[in-house]
């Protein structure tokens, strides 16, 4: 080290520094640098989170109490709420429906793409990838008037629908990169034994795709689960949505910031966790399976 | 097949015959749903927008409602509903938006991948990509919590650590306002897909570009970023489509005002469509915006390009 160090100073003698403290230094700046972002990540959220937690004179307190007992009764009130519980597990029910259905329908046909040659495979790909393109405000609007027409409106199917348009692409783009990086011989293996190509495609490549298949069903929910425009165009009652409930909480003029924030609070938790449980795989999803590591 | 004669093997073959055409035409079946929901999503929108915005469509007069009008919705557009203000402001927005979470997303990025330590590697990645869980509700509600100029932290905290008087950030400063809550975020969407990146440029490359003594800019700037050249297309690319279509968060935290300051297109054609319930103008500023989005990206993809994304 001591070697490496002299040599480097009679190559740079400019340099006032050793290569050591060089490095420490540089250790600390990038240090410093990530620390402030994680604290301006982690304030609001915080913020957020413990002002749920908080009576209601406490909550709006500047100074802020620093140092406060948790309360519960911002989430017991919530829970009373039957809007917004309906709301809450009508979503769920909405969303979860929506990503099966967006699997069974993308999966197969990303498969395709990756296994067989296709002409024009590549406007193909394109072509899926525009609908993502489209402004879901310029999508609604069409759909707005047909719905109507067709006794569709305020329907959990139509809503349904539309979460899959959002994530069709997605889940295309995706998973035909995943399967891309499945070899070939695994399912000619399987094609020796005697299956068919359909069997090798359930039996063999299904679960090499697992995590694939876990990540982007998982960002799909997110995408679909904090979806506000359909909820507010489409919505009225019957097929209504957790965001449209929070946002109706925001418009009240009495605003209860307690309450706010616990409702706030509810819909992002789930998907935190969810976030979290995927994200060694958020790369590839996110970046509809351009970037794909490992 | 051969010998079809009797029921039983008749019954067969039909269900021996479905399942060769099952498997002579697979590809067909497997992609039969997805290209089906696509022509609806695809097709079906831009058409009806079209029809739309050439036909009176004013739910509070329903008879006229379908009769032709020519181009009188596209100049209602552009003349009330104040369409290329809006398209001024969604362009500042996008612009903005994309260039600071671009910078912020990549130096976070470049600054995490010098870590060495596993689990500090870890922290930090699963606490910067947490803003992406947050629903745009959700932010607007953080927001206005933080940012009320009687209640909100971030005020009281300018006042008392700087001589700066706080501005009010919803109506002052709007704008840049709903620009810097958008950085927070989707920067986590930049850093994850550039932290992959920078994780798949070889370290031969790297060690490379080192024993030559060229100095840690020129580096990034002559061997890691044009390695990185796809994904920071990509990267850009994708933000750049999801900007445009951003409607939740600054409709939730200003829907459009105060006057029309953040009045971003996607809540224009809203207003026109579902407040004024002028659904022809809605349509025609929809197809303007169509037009004017698809454009972009294929330029973009025209001149920079899917090589290197496209094995």
């Amino acid at each position: 080290m001591a070697t490496a160090d002299s040599e480097e100073t009679l190559k740079h003698p400019e340099r006032r520094f050793s290569k050591d403290t060089r490095n420490r230094l540089t250790a600390i700046g990038r240090h410093a640098v990530l620390l402030v972002w994680a604290v301006v990540v982690l304030f609001p959220l915080y913020w957020l989170v413990s002002m749920s937690l908080k009576p209601a004179r406490e909550a709006i307190a500047l100074p802020p109490k620093w140092l406060f007992v948790p309360i519960f009764s911002n989430y017991a009130e919530l829970a009373q709420n039957g809007e917004f519980v309906y709301a809450f597990f009508n979503t769920v029910f909405m969303v979860s429906v929506s990503v099966i259905v967006v699997l069974l329908i993308g999966v197969p046909a990303a498969y395709v793409l990756s296994r067989y040659d296709i002409p024009r495979q590549r406007d193909v790909l394109v072509w899926i990838l525009s609908s993502r393109m489209l402004p879901p405000i310029a999508v609604v609007i069409p759909f707005f008037v047909i719905f109507r027409k067709l006794n569709l409106f305020d329907t959990r199917i139509a809503m349904m629908f539309m979460y899959i348009t959002i994530n069709i692409s997605l889940v295309v783009w995706v998973m035909k990169a995943f399967f891309d990086g499945i070899p070939e011989t695994l399912e000619e293996a399987a094609r020796v034994d005697g299956a068919s190509r359909f069997q090798s495609f359930l039996r063999v490549i299904l679960p090499s795709a697992k995590p694939g298949i876990f990540s982007v069903a998982i960002i799909s929910f997110i995408f679909a689960w904090i979806e506000l425009l359909f909820g507010l165009v489409l919505t009225n009652q019957t097929a209504t949505t957790v965001s449209m409930q929070v946002y109706q909480f925001i418009g009240v003029k009495q605003i209860e910031w307690g309450m706010l924030a616990a409702a706030s609070t509810a819909v992002i938790v789930p998907v935190l966790v969810f976030l979290i449980a995927v994200n060694k795989y958020l790369a590839a999803g996110l970046s509809f399976g351009v970037v794909i590591k490992e | 097949m051969m010998n079809a004669t009797t029921k039983e093997s008749s019954h067969a073959s039909v269900s021996s015959r479905l399942r060769e055409l099952w498997n002579q035409y697979l590809p067909y079946w497997l992609m039969t749903p997805m290209v089906l929901v696509m022509l609806v999503i695809t097709i079906f929108p831009g058409a009806y927008d079209l029809y739309l915005s050439l036909v009176k469509y004013k739910m509070t007069s329903p008879d006229t409602i379908g009769e032709f009008t020519g181009l009188t919705n596209y100049v209602t557009a552009f003349t009330e509903a104040g369409a290329l203000d809006s398209f001024v402001i969604t362009i500042t927005f996008v612009g903005g938006a994309l260039a600071l979470e671009a910078v912020f997303g990549f130096v976070i990025a470049a600054l995490l991948h010098g870590v060495e330590s596993d689990r500090t590697e870890t922290f930090y990645r699963v606490v910067f990509i947490l803003p992406m869980a947050v629903a745009p509700v959700t932010l607007a509600t953080i927001s206005r919590i933080m940012l009320n100029s009687e209640v909100g932290i971030i005020p009281y905290l300018i006042e008392q650590l700087t001589p700066f008087a706080a501005p009010v950030f919803l109506s002052d400063i709007p704008l840049l306002t709903v620009t810097l809550v958008d950085v927070w975020h989707w920067t986590p969407f930049m850093f994850i897909i550039f932290y992959a990146g920078l994780s798949s440029v070889p370290q031969t490359l790297l060690d490379a570009a080192r024993v030559d003594g060229a100095p840690l800019w020129r580096r990034y700037v002559h061997v890691i970023l044009p390695y990185m050249k796809p994904v920071l297309f990509v990267a850009i690319l994708i933000r750049m489509i999801d900007l445009f279509r951003h409607f939740g968060l600054v409709f939730s935290l200003t829907r459009g005002g105060p006057g029309t300051s953040t009045q971003l297109v996607s809540l224009n054609i809203y207003e026109q469509g579902f407040r004024f319930v002028d659904l022809g103008a809605a349509a025609a500023i929809a197809v303007v915006y169509l037009v004017l989005i698809i454009a972009i990206a294929n330029v973009l993809i025209a001149k920079v390009g899917f090589e290197g994304v496209w094995e």
